[in-house]
This record gives C-alpha cells, sequence and structure tokens, in this order.
C-alpha cells in the first residue's frame, strides 16, 4: 500500500499536552476512537494490513511533536526519556550512551535505519507487543512509565503496565509522557541480545535486555526482560530472584535453565517455535550470567 | 596505429569491459518507468481479483451482492472468456476458474472499477459458492494417489534417465545388480522447500483495445508467451496482439510464465468494460498468488569404490508441481537432467516425478529444478565422504568430469569444460583444503566450519529445445552508421540490453553508443525465444552478433576508401532501402539428443562453479552465519566482468537466503507469511563478502569470444555449500532445506539425545 491509497483520515496535531489530554478525554467521553501517532511505524503495518477498525475511521492524533514528549534528561540517578524521542536520537544521545548502553545498543537492532528514524519508545510501550526490543530493553532497568489525562499524571511500574498479550493499564484517555529509568551503578554490567529472523528487519525470536550489580561474586541489584516468550515481556522473576539469592559461584546451567523455563511460556508462531525459543531463552541468560562470572 | 582504411577498427572492443549500463542512469535517477509508472490512459479502470478461499472444490455460484451498487463496477467471470485456457504445455490450467477450484488464491472472478477504493468493496461484495473437496498438499501423499485431484493419478509427467546396466532389457534389475556389487553403497533422503521470487516490483500489468487489436504493456520476462497466450484465449490473429514490455524490476522466473494470466484478466476486463485496465499487485497478492520454486524430494543411493571412484547412481526425484502443470514438465526435466551432478557414473537409473497439489502452481525461478537436485546430490557426495572418511572436496575433484568423459545423459563432453580450474582456484583462495583438515574452530560459544560444492548448469533449452523454438533476432541499419537490435529477449535487471549493445557494437566494429537496443514489443521485435534458460547472451547474444556482423558486412560491401561507416551505411540506405539482418538461432549440428530414450546432448555446453562458504554456527542460538563466501565460476567469456559478477553473487546469495531463512509457511492450503516482514530473504548485512573468481573456458559457439550462460548457475549450489559448512562447524548433518536455527536446533537436539543413548 502506498500513502496515496491510504483511506482519508482525520487528522489533528495538538499544540499542546493539556490540549492532547483534553481532547483524548473529550472524544473517550463519546466513545470516539482515537489513534495516537507517534513515529507511525505500527500504525502504518496495521493499516495495511488491514487490522485497524475503519467503519468509522479514527481521528489520527500526532504527539510525535509536543515538547512534553521530547528529550532526555538525566536526574541524579534516574534516566527520564520522552516517549517522542525516536531511536535514531537515542542511538546519537551522549547521555543515553554513557548511562543507559543497553538502550543505544539495542536501537541499532530494530528495524532498519528508516525505522529507527521514526519508530519512538512510546509507541512501542502503546503497542505492547510481546515481540518489543524496546520494551525489553527498557524493561531491564525496571523503569516507570509515566502517563498523562485530563485527571493527573500517573507513574506506572512496569512490571504492572502489561496485562496480555498487546494489552496494557493504560486507560483510552490517557497518553505515555516518558520513561524513567532508575539506573544502576555506573559501570554495571549489561548486556543486549537480540536473536532475531536475520541482522537487519527483523522481529525478535527472544531478544534478552539485562543489566546487573555485582560485588564481591554476589549479584546485587538485577534486571532482565525477554522479548517474544510469552503474552507480555517477560520481566523474568524467579530467575531474578534465584540469581541475587545465589552467589554466582554456585549457580549451575541446571538450576538457571530451570527457572529460566518457568519464566516464560512462549509459543509455536510464524517466526520460531516454542521449543526453539524455550532453549534460546536458557542460552542467552546463561550468556549474561557466565559475562559475570557464573559457571553456567 | 589503426589503418586510415577501416575507421570502423579504430573504436576499442567492448566486450570484456565494465561499460556503463545503457538503463542504469535512468533507473538510479528514476526517470526509467516501470507499469504502475506509466501515466493513466483517458477512462483507465482499476483491476481486480476474486480469488478463491478453499483450496479444493466444486464453484456452484459467483454470486454478487445485490444491495451493492454495481453500476459503475465491470464484473467477469468464466463465462466471458472467450476460450478458457492458460495456453502453456498441457490445457488444464483455466483463465477463470470455471466449475472446480484446484488451489487456494485461483482466479475466479475479476472487477474493475475507476475508484479504487469501491474496487475493494466490490471485491468483498463477491461471493463465491464452493462446495469443499479434499485436498492435498503434500507431494509424497499425491503419488499415494488416494485422493485423486489431478488426470488419473495425480502423476504429470515421469522421466527416466539410464546409462550403463540400466539400459539393458532388465534395466532395473541389470542396475541394481550392479549398484550392489559396489564396495560402498550410501543412501540418503534429501528435500527441498518452496522459493519466492520476490523480484523488488511486483507483477502489473495495463490492457486495451483499440482499432489495431488488443494491448498489453507490463513488468514481463517472454512477451511472446503472453502474445500465445492472448491468440489462444481471445482467438486473435498474431497482428492483433500488440504485448510490450514495460521496465521490469526483477523476475529470476517469477516474469516467465504468470505475466500470461494477469494480462489476459486485465485484458478481459478492458474488453468488457471498453475502457484501458491496470491491474497491480500488491506485495501480499503478489506473493499468494503467484508461482514459486517447486519443493522436491530426491531418495539417492549410489555405489563407489573403496578409494571413492563413483560407479552408480541411482536418484528418485519427486517435484511438487501444484494445482496445475503450467512448466512443471520442464522445470522436472531440467531437474533430472542435472541430477547426475558433474561427475563420472557408470551405471546411471535416475526417475523423475511431478505430481499435482493443491496449491498454486509452482513455476519457474532461476536454477529451474537443477537447484532441487543439485542439493540432492550434492549433499549426498558429503555423506559418501563422511562414510569413506574423505574430505568431500577431495571426492568430488576426483570424479570431476573432464574431457571425454560421459554424463549421465551419455553426453560425452569436448571443449569448454572449466570444472577442474575452478575447483583448483576456488580451492585455492580460500584455503579450503588446510581448512578442512583443520577441522571446526571453535571460540567460546561459536563455531566456524568450511564447506563446498561442485557444480554445472547447462545453458538454452534442453535437448531439441533450441531446434524447435527457432528464435530469431533482427538488427536494423540506421541513419548515421547507427544499428537497433531488435529482439525479444527483455532486460529485467539482468543487464541484457548493455550485453546486447556490446556485443552487436564489436560484432559490427561500431561504438557502443552507436547501437540501441529496441523496447521488446511484439509488434516491433521477432520471437527470439523467452527469457529464461540462461539462454539470452549465449543464444540470443549468438545470434545479435551474427546479424551485427552481417550489417556490417553490408556497409564494408559498399564502403569506399576513406569513407566511414556512417556515411556507408547512409548511402547504402539510399540505394538499396531499409537494411535489416533477420537471423534465426541453429543449434551447432552435433547436437544430438534423444527425447524417448532421454540420452545425447542435453545441453550444447555447460557453465562450471564451485562455491566454497565459511559459516559461523552460534552454539547458543543457531543462528548461521555466512562470514565469506568464495566462488570460482567458468563462464566462459564474461562479456561484462562487473555484471557477470553480479549475477553470480545475487545468485548466490539467493541460494544462501534459500539455504538459510527462507520458507514459505503453509496452512491448509493458504500461505501464512506472505510478506516481507516474515518470509525473510537476506538483507544487505546478512550478505557475506563475496570474493568472485571468473574462470573463461570459452565455448566455441558463445559470443563475444565464447560466452556461456550463467544467470541461474549460482543458484544450484550454493545451499549445499553453507549446509556442508555447519555440518564442517557443529558436526550435524542436515539434508532437508531450510537450515533455519528451529531446525539446526531440533537437529542438534535429536543428535544428542541419539548420542547419549
Amino acid at each position: 500500500m502506498s500513502l496515496v491509497d491510504l483511506p482519508r483520515y482525520e487528522f489533528a496535531r495538538p499544540a499542546t499536552l493539556d490540549e492532547t489530554c483534553a481532547m483524548l478525554a473529550e472524544r473517550e467521553a463519546k466513545r470516539e476512537k482515537t489513534v495516537l501517532l507517534a513515529g507511525g511505524t505500527d500504525f502504518m503495518v496495521q493499516v495495511s494490513q488491514g487490522k485497524l477498525a475503519s467503519d468509522p475511521l479514527p481521528l489520527v492524533v500526532d504527539i510525535g511533536r509536543l515538547d512534553e514528549l521530547r528529550g532526555v534528561r538525566l536526574d541524579g540517578s534516574r534516566l527520564r526519556i520522552g516517549a517522542a524521542v525516536t531511536y535514531l536520537e537515542l542511538q546519537r544521545d551522549p547521555i543515553v550512551r554513557e548511562y543507559a548502553p543497553l538502550v543505544a545498543q539495542m536501537t541499532h537492532d530494530i528495524g532498519g535505519p528508516t525505522i529507527q528514524a521514526r519508530g519512538t519508545l512510546g509507541g512501542n510501550l502503546a503497542t505492547a507487543s510481546p515481540a518489543g526490543d524496546g520494551i525489553a530493553a527498557i524493561a531491564a532497568y525496571d523503569p516507570i512509565i509515566e502517563v498523562q489525562s485530563v485527571r493527573g499524571r500517573r507513574r506506572i511500574p512496569m512490571a504492572e503496565l502489561q496485562t496480555g498479550y498487546k494489552a496494557t493499564t493504560r486507560a483510552g484517555d490517557e497518553l505515555i509522557v516518558a520513561i524513567e529509568l532508575p539506573l544502576p551503578a555506573h559501570g554495571a554490567a549489561w548486556c543486549w541480545r537480540k536473536v532475531g529472523t536475520r541482522l537487519a528487519q527483523a522481529i525478535s525470536k527472544v531478544a534478552l535486555g539485562a543489566v546487573a550489580e555485582v560485588s564481591g561474586g554476589k549479584v546485587g541489584r538485577i534486571g532482565l526482560a525477554i522479548a517474544s516468550v510469552g503474552p507480555t515481556t517477560s520481566l523474568l522473576p524467579r530467575t531474578r530472584a534465584l540469581v541475587t539469592a545465589t552467589p554466582l559461584a554456585n549457580l549451575t546451567a541446571a538450576t538457571v535453565d530451570a527457572v529460566v523455563a518457568e519464566d516464560v511460556s512462549p509459543i509455536d508462531d510464524v517466526r520460531s517455535t516454542r521449543e526453539y525459543r524455550v532453549h534460546t531463552a536458557k542460552a542467552v541468560v546463561r550468556g549474561f550470567l557466565r559475562e559475570l562470572g557464573a559457571p553456567v | 596505429m589503426h589503418d586510415a582504411n577501416k575507421p570502423r577498427d579504430t573504436r576499442a572492443p567492448v566486450v570484456g569491459e565494465n561499460v556503463t549500463r545503457l538503463d542504469g542512469a535512468a533507473k538510479v535517477t528514476g526517470v526509467a518507468r516501470y507499469v504502475d509508472d506509466l501515466p493513466a490512459m483517458p477512462g483507465e479502470l482499476h483491476g481486480a481479483t476474486v480469488r478463491s478461499p478453499l483450496p479444493r472444490g466444486v464453484l456452484r455460484a459467483v454470486m454478487l451482492d445485490p444491495s451493492f451498487d454495481w453500476s459503475d463496477v465491470t464484473v467477469v467471470t468464466a463465462k466471458d472468456v472467450p476460450d478458457n485456457v492458460v495456453q502453456l504445455i498441457v490445457d488444464d490450467q483455466p483463465v477463470l476458474a470455471a466449475e472446480r477450484v484446484n488451489h487456494r488464491y485461483e482466479p475466479v472472478a475479476l472487477v474493475a472499477c475507476a475508484d479504487k477504493a469501491k474496487l475493494a468493496r466490490a471485491v468483498a461484495a463477491v461471493t463465491l459458492d464452493i462446495e469443499p473437496l479434499p485436498a492435498v498438499f503434500d507431494a509424497e501423499e499425491s503419488l499415494l494417489g488416494r485422493t485423486v485431484i489431478w488426470g488419473e493419478s495425480n502423476v504429470q509427467n515421469r522421466y527416466l534417465i539410464t546409462k550403463g546396466a540400466a539400459d539393458a532389457d532388465d534395466g532395473e534389475a541389470a542396475f541394481e545388480a550392479a549398484l550392489r556389487a559396489c564396495d560402498v553403497v550410501v543412501r540418503g533422503e534429501y528435500s527441498t522447500h518452496h522459493q519466492e521470487q520476490l523480484y523488488i516490483e511486483t507483477n502489473g500489468m495495463v490492457a486495451w483495445w483499440d482499432d489495431d487489436g488488443v494491448h498489453a504493456t507490463g513488468s514481463l520476462q517472454c512477451p511472446y508467451y503472453v502474445h500465445k497466450a492472448f491468440k489462444r484465449c481471445f482467438h486473435l490473429e498474431p497482428e492483433q496482439i500488440h504485448i510490450t514490455q514495460a521496465v521490469t524490476g526483477g523476475g529470476f522466473g517469477g516474469k516467465e510464465e504468470y505475466p500470461s494470466l494477469i494480462a489476459m484478466h486485465a485484458a478481459l476486463l478492458a474488453k468488457k468494460s471498453g475502457r484501458p485496465v491496470r491491474m497491480i499487485y500488491d506485495r501480499v497478492e503478489d506473493f499468494e498468488a503467484t508461482t514459486k520454486r517447486h519443493p522436491s524430494r530426491c531418495i539417492v543411493e549410489t555405489g563407489c569404490d573403496a578409494d571413492g571412484t563413483l560407479r552408480a547412481l541411482k536418484m528418485r526425484v519427486l517435484m511438487d508441481a501444484g494445482a496445475y502443470v503450467t512448466l512443471s514438465p520442464v522445470v522436472l526435466s531440467r531437474g533430472v537432467l542435472h541430477a547426475g551432478g558433474c561427475y563420472r557414473w557408470r551405471d546411471v537409473r535416475i526417475e523423475g516425478v511431478s505430481v499435482a497439489t493443491n496449491t498454486p502452481p509452482n513455476g519457474a525461478f532461476r536454477g529451474f529444478g537443477a537447484p532441487q537436485t543439485t542439493w540432492a546430490i550434492e549433499r549426498h557426495l558429503d555423506a559418501v565422504a563422511r562414510r569413506l572418511g574423505i574430505d568431500a572436496g577431495e571426492l568430488k575433484r576426483k570424479n570431476l568430469l573432464a574431457e571425454g568423459d560421459s554424463t549421465a545423459t551419455s553426453q560425452v563432453l569436448h571443449g569448454s569444460i572449466g570444472g577442474a580450474e575452478c575447483v583448483e582456484k576456488a580451492f585455492a583462495a580460500s584455503d579450503y583444503v588446510a581448512k578442512r583438515r583443520r577441522g571446526p574452530i571453535v571460540e567460546g560459544r561459536k563455531a566456524r566450519g568450511i564447506g563446498c560444492s561442485v557444480f554445472m548448469h547447462g545453458g538454452g533449452f534442453t535437448g531439441s529445445g533450441e531446434r524447435m523454438l527457432k528464435g530469431k533476432v533482427a538488427v536494423d541499419l540506421l541513419l548515421g552508421g547507427r544499428l537497433e537490435v531488435r529482439s525479444a529477449s527483455t532486460d529485467i535487471g539482468q543487464g541484457t540490453e548493455t550485453i546486447f549493445a556490446q556485443i552487436a557494437a564489436d560484432a559490427a566494429g561500431v561504438s557502443i553508443s552507436a547501437v540501441s537496443v529496441a523496447v521488446p514489443s511484439t509488434t516491433r521485435v521477432p520471437d527470439s525465444g523467452p527469457t529464461v534458460a540462461s539462454r539470452t547472451v549465449m543464444v540470443v547474444g549468438s545470434i545479435v552478433e551474427r546479424a551485427a556482423r552481417e550489417i556490417a558486412e553490408r556497409v564494408e560491401a559498399v564502403r569506399r576508401a576513406g569513407e566511414s561507416f556512417a556515411a556507408a551505411g547512409d548511402r547504402l540506405l539510399a540505394q538499396e532501402g531499409p537494411q535489416t539482418a533477420l537471423v534465426q538461432y541453429e543449434p551447432p549440428a552435433w547436437v544430438n539428443w534423444d527425447d524417448k530414450r532421454y540420452k545425447g546432448d542435453a545441453y550444447p555446453v555447460y557453465a562450471w562453479m564451485v562455491d566454497v562458504a565459511e559459516v559461523e554456527v552460534d552454539l547458543d542460538t543457531f543462528e548461521t552465519r555466512v562470514l565469506e563466501f568464495w566462488s570460482a565460476a567458468d563462464v566462459g567469456k564474461a562479456i561484462h566482468p562487473l555484471m557477470c559478477k553480479g549475477q553470480l553473487e545475487g545468485g548466490s546469495l539467493q541460494a544462501i537466503g534459500w539455504a538459510l531463512s527462507e520458507e514459505v509457511v503453509w496452512k491448509d492450503g493458504a500461505i501464512v507469511n506472505p510478506r516481507m516482514t516474515n518470509y525473510i530473504i537476506p538483507t544487505a548485512l546478512d550478505a557475506p563478502p563475496f570474493h568472485t573468481i571468473l574462470v573463461e573456458a570459452p565455448y566455441a559457439h558463445g559470443p563475444g569470444g565464447g560466452a556461456k550462460g550463467i544467470g541461474e548457475l549460482p543458484m544450484d549450489g550454493g545451499a549445499s555449500a553453507v549446509a556442508a559448512a555447519v555440518e564442517h562447524a557443529i558436526g550435524v548433518a542436515i539434508d532437508h532445506l531450510p537450515l533455519t536455527p528451529e531446525r539446526l536446533f531440533a537437529a542438534w537436539a535429536r543428535s544428542n539425545s541419539e548420542a547419549a543413548q
């Protein structure tokens, strides 16, 4: 489908966040459908695959230029990323590269340069696909997702955002404003490992985002998140618990594999198989733990 | 210094030079007009296709929603088709399904409307009443014939190639005895999967009718295939049909036979509506409805001496034709003719069978059956080498066909045999022997291995095909010493236009800028045969050369001392009128093929190639990366070395994609992944560095000093080289394509659990 074949969407570009919230509240009250457009990389795919309800056509609201959704800011040990910051901007941002290298690294694996120039973390979170690479990367930091509506601002912990396949606790009148990453100690170990269908323009079969603070052979803080191994981004709670409770030297491949297997629930789909994903999830987690010094 | 009396020789030869592509500037600047770039004609409608949602059934009715406004919509069904047959080899495929549907996506009705948005609603307002029938999706199941879906037994074609003991009256028994008498007998099964051509430009066509008859312009490889199909379907005289190629964005075989169908569809709508009709497939429709590479399953059994001398080859080649015959007989033919690989066999029994399934017809795709059987024989020789405890490369080198040897069809090879040189050069460049001996390199969780494949590909049509085809080319002398080449050979991105200009320029002794190549239109160009079978340069190029030389000789005959070619040419035109050299192809007189016994000179000559792939397999994720890819290819003579290497490297990458990631996923006869998001072709990042060596063992009858056909060659062997390298790296032999991480993981897990027992 080319642009000229698009249905004739009504389009709005409110000037401010407040205006956007008011518009959303009003439409939500009237049960009118709205699409929030940041980079449009999911929207265009949904349109071309006919997956978007078209009767009536939703109002397309461009939020990609709202100041409140732009920019990257470091507040002490918290990194705040505007929801409409593109992957390319993240890739080039010296603060992100310095303080959240995992996020910067992940951006290279998103689609290709054109997608990177359009796509945003906020969009990735709103779509809430379990295959979202951006979500797996930031989820390793256990971030807070800030959403806004006329009712005020709400801070949603990552673990409480996704409720099921492409479903979140964000209400219809709320929009994602920013992602706040509580940063681990500077120089903490990290890993981004995407296993895709090819080296670019690929959707993940398995993708691991991981950060860890290690001292004295023990892991203090750990963040693990894997894409595409369940209906939501998998945060691997049992694996995290095992790793923080056990000296690295005492971890074994078998115990790690066992908890990872409990933490993930992948399916067979067009991209891969359940068996392969379980195996690969175990393998990439062990790969990270090996880097930390575990004999797994 | 050149002789002042011979101005036409003052130009430096251009054959062998990397001249600028004639079509290059227009394509990179966006000036070139592909079919959907052609401006809309007055009153033009958009056309769309209503397709079967079921894989097999009785078509009871085509129903139009009475509540829909059909006043500005044209609808065409089978009863609007004058002669409802797609003219090709067998008359089994309807232009529009009439009583039965035999595959998912089969065209049943056509609609046209000026408003594209309304057109989509009109398609949805057509309902098909189909009573489902049991369907068959698997070739082995089809061969069993429990459910008959085609003919009397589902079998469309059979071929048998015999040699040595198998030639006897009791051939089968005699062959078995010879096989069993061998020191080492190895049996194996090898299979390959569908592959989508995935040309950049999807299929598309514009058709209209006027006082001259019917016109169709679009993306195509073979204008005269479309011409023949129209002649049959519309019962027209040849001169009433005008088929013209638009600039075409890739084909790979996918625009060999399919454009006939979409062109007839557009013309049927145009006829009924009285308006020009444009039909452009989007990617999903193109992916679902058009042809793919035939899946295959080969059972191979060979016998050899203890020292690795190959003796007996038995192979059963099974190909899945899809719902209709289309080109499957020819694909199967090329498949069995390449089944013996490039090796000496004393006794041969190769049986080929193609069967119908209720899937879209499989069709032409670069390699045309040869990649399937090359996969089987190359993987099998890897298995034989494993059994013998020698290196596969050594086994292949030892048994390689050479001057005077006879092939599986008892063709005795003479001349232009570059196989051995390709082996030496590819092995040397890649350090193959030492790397194989050293064994895999495991660093951390990555294992590296290397593997090779050795193969050849016959140029031109099989057997007596070229003799029957009688391809023709015309070269005209124009004012100002210019030449125009008129042929039906299309440039679909592979460089035909440039190469024909190079050949003609050197043959006539004129500058390449004095040569133009006509747009292939059946109204203007003779039937040179289709743009297929690695025949464009080798076969059609050779008559371009002869025709250009003939024109030059006519000019030369009237040229006065000191006179330029242009001046002499102009005078010839003024005195004698138009000058056209029309030349028909004649295969070399010694080509002798027995179509009944499938014996003799299957092809006049073969191009040879050796691939060496070095891969790295991730031992955690089983992702395979091709790190380096070396090839040496005997091309006879490279007319344009850069484009020649481009063909070889592009074809190798297509083979790597087929080997590692491309997979059409089916569910009940429907394609689950009909888009580029999840049908995984390699990107530039996935492509390895290619190290391509051109070997030139000239073919006496090839143009430009001996060129052979190489368009398909690189598709044949890339997959088996990659699989051999993967086996070297991780010790798991995969005999069934593709080698996705999931399949490698499953095979590895299986071999581990077997080892544990």
